[in-house]
């Protein structure tokens, strides 16, 4: 019952936001938090809100990332294993502080565009994909999509092999090696740190409180909140400033509504791409589903096989059976 | 079941078409499933594998998904339709009997030099207890592999528990699968096993091998095929009513008598076979 009421307020709260895009500076975001463990949530990020925090040293979205994650990452060992045969060793623990691209101890920044004159900030972070390859695909299942649509890499299960941040189309997840459980396995020859990466603040969720980058942003820039009324007020934004959306279909959809004045394409045609700073290339496809229909096929092959066994055996019944009786007339 | 004694060509068909079609299929996909279950795991970079020639693709994890997905189809199919057939036509030749365990030691200690091999029937008891084994290890496969393969297509954010039992369900039994193909590389490396080694190609093995060997399963088709003895012999082996099942499962004697005739393959049993059962 309590729990229906917190949501009747936050709703309540959230559409008092919602009702005017225009209007939106200067609301002071509800600390209710929309959060909740089962339902849906999406994000969105206003590109026309967001300055990049200009008069700040650091933009108040990764300052309170920072903040948040601070002790995440486990004391690095001192000898990191080096592992065979390829020597890849990812190191930040000396460079924490980094905070213009994505690294195991950042996991926003705020990627700059030079457009016209005019700088776009955009804010960076994993996109909480519908159907994340870099969670489903992952082979300990460390990483996993929760029920609020948050993509959670679990520290405690992950070997680092890098294969989420292989099949991410922004290379999102970023490792950190000599911490994680292979260095209890076969630091050698298996695993290589663990991958990190913005949670959502799945925690923070649990506990009713909003994301440290939504509840820090001065501006208001990110909102989060019920899916489908985030898609709904994105696309009044979007509309009443005849801008773009980003992330609604890309890689399959996304749990992350960027709206621009600007066009992605040109967005990303002008930003830096570099490792820990990815592309935002507009309508980029979801490789994996193209393999949904094998995928399907899979599932019914029990029930072909099943089928096959079903049929072949009366057919060979049958065929004994008219055998036997051609005999016994003679 | 084809089981038939071709005296004249000195074989004995061991299996029936379909049943190579089953276990090629299922050897065949089982490969392929083993090696891009390998290039799921964070390898080809790592271990070099994309420099070998032809295996520039294994670091890519969709085109091994595609590959993997191509295999578990027939795997899975074929699995499934392995157990269900048999099962409902009763075939009960691989399944461990009584008594298995034990004797499977005492082959085993044979093919080092220690002791003589038992009379054995079609399959070893070592076999019939590996078919379990590998069978449990295929259905574990299939089960987790179909939970994950729902995950992906439909239900990214499944219970994570669900998940997790299914994930490491899937890759324990993957080492054991892994492990199974070894020892069934490693059993047919051993000389005594290699007569049988025909069978999975071609379905037949050498006669004289399964006389000496597999007595028990070549007396039990000469039960059932035993025209060919009386043609030759005066005196009838003695002949086991069959059971329904067997009935149906094994060709009539009419349709061996006429089969053999037509085909003039069973006239004569040779000589020294002869002379070997006067002995008897």
């Amino acid at each position: 019952m309590k729990e229906k009421k917190d949501f009747n307020i936050s709703r309540r709260s959230f559409l008092k936001i919602s009702a005017g895009a225009a209007a939106l500076t200067g609301v002071s975001l509800p600390k209710t938090a929309f959060a909740r463990t089962e339902e849906q949530l999406s994000t969105l990020i206003d590109l026309s809100l967001c300055n990049g925090c200009a008069d700040r040293q650091k933009p108040a979205c990764v300052g309170a990332c920072k903040a948040i994650n601070k002790d995440k990452i486990p004391q690095v060992v001192g000898n990191i294993p080096e592992p065979w045969p390829r020597k890849t060793i990812e190191d930040w623990s000396k460079k924490q502080d980094v905070a213009n691209r994505l690294t195991p101890y950042n996991f926003i920044y705020v990627h700059k565009a030079q457009i016209e004159g005019k700088t776009i900030f955009v804010p960076r972070r994993c996109m909480h994909c519908d159907n994340p390859a870099c969670a489903t695909i992952c082979p300990f299942s460390a990483n996993s999509k929760k029920k609020n649509g948050a993509v959670v890499i679990d520290q405690d299960l992950c070997f680092g092999g890098a294969k989420c941040k292989d099949v991410c189309p922004w290379e999102i997840p970023q490792r950190q090696s000599g911490v994680g459980i292979y260095l209890h396995v076969l630091p050698d020859f298996m695993g290589n740190g663990v991958m990190y990466k913005c949670d959502l603040c799945n925690d923070r969720l649990k506990e009713g409180k909003l994301p440290g980058c939504v509840e820090a942003c001065p501006r208001q820039a990110l909102l989060i909140g019920p899916r489908k009324e985030i898609e709904k007020i994105a696309d009044q934004r979007a509309r009443a400033m005849n801008g773009y959306i980003y992330g609604k279909t890309e890689n399959g959809g996304t749990a992350t509504l960027y709206v621009s004045p600007v066009s992605f394409e040109l967005i990303n045609k002008t930003i830096d791409k570099k490792p820990g700073q990815p592309n935002m290339k507009p309508q980029i496809v979801r490789r994996m589903a193209a393999t949904d229909p094998l995928a399907k096929a899979v599932l019914a092959a029990p029930a072909l096989g099943l089928a096959a066994a079903g049929a072949l055996n009366w057919f060979s019944r049958r065929k004994e059976l008219v055998k036997k009786e051609e005999k016994n007339n003679g | 079941m084809a089981e038939k004694i071709l005296e004249e060509k000195n074989l004995v068909i061991r299996h029936s078409a379909l049943e190579l079609i089953e276990h090629w299929a299922m050897a065949i996909s089982g490969l392929i499933l083993l090696l891009t279950g390998i290039f799921e795991l964070p390898v080809a970079k790592r271990y070099y594998i994309i420099v070998v020639p032809g295996l520039g693709w294994s670091a890519d994890f969709i085109t091994s998904l595609y590959l993997h997905y191509a295999a578990a189809f027939v795997f899975t199919a074929a699995g499934i339709f392995h157990l269900f057939y048999h099962g409902l036509r009763g075939e009960k030749g691989m399944i461990p009997q009584k008594g298995d365990l034990a004797a499977s030691i005492t082959v085993m200690k044979s093919l080092i030099g220690i002791g003589k091999e038992p009379p054995l029937h079609k399959y070893l008891p070592e076999q019939r207890l590996a078919y379990v084994g590998m069978a449990v290890t295929m259905l574990m496969l299939i089960a987790s592999g179909l939970v994950k393969t729902y995950k992906n297509i439909y239900a990214p954010d499944m219970s994570h528990m669900v998940l997790l039992w299914a994930t490491w369900i899937h890759n324990i039994f993957f080492v054991l699968f892994f492990l199974a193909f070894l020892a069934h590389m490693a059993a047919i490396a051993l000389r005594p096993n290699w007569p049988m080694v025909r069978g999975i190609f071609t379905g037949a093995v050498r006669l004289d091998y399964a006389r000496h060997r597999h007595s028990l399963w070549v007396n039990e088709i000469e039960q059932v095929q035993i025209v060919p003895r009386t043609v030759i012999d005066a005196t009838p082996l003695p002949t086991a009513d069959p059971a329904p099942d067997d009935e149906a499962a094994s060709p009539p004697v009419a349709e061996l008598i006429s089969e053999d005739k037509i085909d003039g393959k069973v006239e004569q049993m040779p000589e020294d076979e002869k002379a070997a059962q006067d002995k008897e």
